[in-house]
């Protein structure tokens, strides 16, 4: 087995302890040697974004609470650092959707240790998915139940990743529900790649809850 | 669409948003073919298993080829066939140089075969400049408005040619490699890496490769198919070496191309041959601190001759203990460093040997092409490790009597046991020595 990452060759040794326990094992995807590149956020959190913050809510999220009222609770599992975003050019941008083997035992676990009753990835948009192929959110997880709740619009002039903090927070509402859905008493968990304003979560978050969603978390690869 | 800018190149583009009819001159193809198991790529030929390049929705990638921009069954290719539509000046040639005898009589066999549009290798010793001997041949082509490529698998060669060329012509030149920061545009002479000729399709009519044996295109025919598919079908290919290696000996065996040797230097002198000698575990007595006796004799000789050298190891952790022992065993008058690829101080380090500071350096590196130390020995310890190559056993030695004004040096070996890749690297210079001392007594007798 060869590193996603870098193409060297990986040595693994299962571990005697795990020999013992059922269930499947998963190999790693990439060396010892680029995994140390990416960092995890230790805490302590900020409740609501899940990014280091000394003292509780941090700034950012102490503006969304007072705009809804409400805040998310989002998990964030690693620092946007270099290597995330080298790895996001690569399996965004350059399309290498091999890639998404990377984070995706770790995302699992994550997720089905939460209890909810849809799991919805943010959605790209048709132009996205007939370019890119996929949709880099949903790569990062399993099969999952929710995709049909939410659309995206086509986004007009400047792309999402291209624009400044200021016009991220100015981005528009982008997504649409699906006609007839009923939400009641719903757990909503979304997952996105990025957290980087909170916009987009916060937009989907919106109509996921005016729709009667119970509880809406989130879980976010990097931010 | 600027139609110009597909002539004679493959574009990507995705089926989104591409419903309206294409310009009459625009052909359309598909970018891959799905097979039982395995995808295939048309623009690097390579093949991936299914599960590997597969997208959701039945759509296929290909993984091999991504850094030229990613090639999927979501894309179709578009292409321009060349169109030739070039205004050279009467005098493209600003060159002025003189070429020797020698050069002279291959650059006219190479510029006549490139005429008629041949297959061809031109198989020149390290420091016969063939550069300048393919002027002619060049300036040929671009009078009769041929489109004209120039491409090396390394982007030091294809930078180090670019300046030389655009002096010599008098037509503009585009470069391409991967980290140019310009965008492609359409000139009638292209330099490039051969990496970035998976590109083109059926662009030129005159295919230059240079350094064809160069990391990292060891496998030939990955670039074999590039260059194929880059060149017209009707177009002439020359291809250049130091080192032909296995596979294009043998396309010159089946009579698939031509060749012309050059096998003397610019100062008309022969190659240095190699001299191995045997070591047993070299690396163990290096690590307890010792020297093998015939490499201790042959350094201490170099030291009280003050006669200049390169010493190569094969692996970085090699370095320190040598250092060590080496410190210890010279006079403290021998100034000497060591370099490795990475090493941050290198270009100072090349620089102070440059000046003679050192009277020598110890390398895991082939240093860049350009740089040469006149009058310089080489040695290699561990040349059987599979690091070094047959073509750079042959670059190595090659460093050796570059200079006109000393053009005699030795090339020593230390090694456990003979490998395949010495035993080809001596089997080329001796077979080059042949050719030159024939082509010698022929010119004594004219
Ligand atoms: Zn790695
Ligand atoms: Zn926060
Ligand atoms: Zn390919």
């Amino acid at each position: 087995m060869k590193c996603l990452l870098c193409n060297r060759p990986i040595y693994w040794q299962v571990p005697i302890a795990k020999l013992f326990l059922f269930g499947p094992l998963t190999p790693p995807r990439i060396c010892e040697r680029c995994r140390a590149k990416f960092q995890h956020y230790m805490g302590p959190f900020c409740p609501c974004c899940g990014r280091s913050s000394g003292n509780g809510l941090c700034a950012e999220c102490r503006r969304w609470q007072d705009q809804y009222g409400w805040v998310l609770h989002n998990r964030c599992l690693y620092h946007y650092n270099q290597a995330m975003k080298e790895f996001m050019h690569r399996y965004k941008f350059v399309g290498d959707y091999r890639l998404r083997a990377v984070f995706h035992a770790e995302m699992q676990s994550f997720i089905d240790r939460q209890q909810y009753d849809y799991l919805v990835p943010i959605p790209v948009t048709q132009e996205t998915m007939a370019t890119r192929g996929f949709n880099q959110t949903a790569g990062l997880i399993d099969g999952y139940d929710g995709h049909l709740l939410l659309t995206r619009a086509v986004e007009k002039g400047v792309p999402q990743s291209a624009k400044s903090r200021e016009q991220r927070l100015q981005t528009p509402q982008p997504f649409k529900l699906q006609p007839d859905v009923s939400l009641d008493h719903r757990r909503i968990l979304l997952v996105d790649d990025i957290y980087t304003t909170g916009r987009t979560l916060y937009h989907a978050a919106t109509l996921l809850k005016a729709a009667g969603a119970a509880s809406v978390s989130s879980l976010t690869l990097s931010g | 669409m600027d139609t110009k800018l597909l002539a004679g190149r493959r574009q990507l583009v995705n089926r989104w948003g591409q419903d309206q009819a294409q310009p009459a001159n625009v052909v359309v193809s598909p970018t891959m073919t799905v097979e039982k198991t395995q995808v295939h790529c048309l623009r690097c030929d390579q093949r991936t298993s299914r599960a590997q390049a597969m997208l959701p929705n039945d759509q296929y990638y290909c993984p091999k080829c991504l850094n030229l921009g990613r090639v999927s069954t979501l894309a179709r290719f578009y292409h321009v066939p060349e169109p030739n539509q070039f205004y050279p000046p009467a005098d493209v040639l600003a060159w002025q140089g003189h070429l020797s005898s020698l050069q002279t009589r291959v650059a006219s066999e190479v510029k006549h075969s490139m005429a008629n549009h041949e297959h061809r290798l031109l198989w020149a010793v390290t420091g016969a400049g063939k550069t300048e001997m393919i002027f002619p041949t060049v300036a040929q082509a671009l009078q009769r408005k041929e489109r004209v490529g120039i491409a090396s698998p390394r982007v030091d060669v294809c930078l180090e040619l670019y300046p030389r060329f655009t002096a010599a012509f008098r037509v503009p030149i585009a470069l391409l490699h991967g980290r140019a920061k310009e965008s492609y545009s359409y000139k009638q002479l292209t330099i490039c890496t051969t990496h970035q000729l998976l590109r083109f399709y059926h662009a030129f009519d005159l295919l230059i490769v240079d350094e064809v044996d160069a990391f990292p295109y060891a496998s030939n025919k990955a670039l074999l198919y590039a260059t194929k598919q880059a060149l017209k079908p009707t177009g002439g290919l020359l291809l250049m070496t130091a080192t032909p290696g296995k596979t294009l000996f043998e396309a010159v065996r089946r009579g698939h191309l031509q060749v012309s040797y050059l096998p003397l230097r610019y100062h008309g002198h022969l190659l240095p041959e190699i001299h191995c000698h045997l070591c047993w575990h070299w690396r163990a007595m290096l690590n307890k601190g010792r020297l093998p006796a015939h490499l201790l004799f042959w350094l201490k000789t170099r030291c009280r001759s003050q006669q200049r050298f390169l010493l190569f190891v094969p692996r970085i952790s090699d370095l320190g203990p040598l250092k060590d022992i080496l410190q210890r065993v010279l006079p403290h008058s021998v100034k000497f460093a060591t370099v490795y690829s990475n090493d941050p101080d290198r270009l100072t380090k090349v620089q102070a040997m440059r000046d003679h500071q050192y009277l020598f350096l110890v390398t895991t590196t082939i240093l860049e092409r350009g740089v040469t130390f006149p009058g310089i020995d080489v040695g290699v310890l561990g040349a059987d490790e599979p690091v070094f190559s047959s073509s750079a056993l042959v670059q190595i030695a090659g460093r050796v009597g570059r200079s006109a004004k000393c053009p005699n040096g030795q090339v020593h070996f230390w090694i456990n046991e003979y490998s395949r890749s010495i035993r080809q690297a001596q089997k080329e210079i001796r077979t080059m020595n042949i050719k030159g001392r024939r082509l010698l007594s022929e010119m004594s007798a004219l």
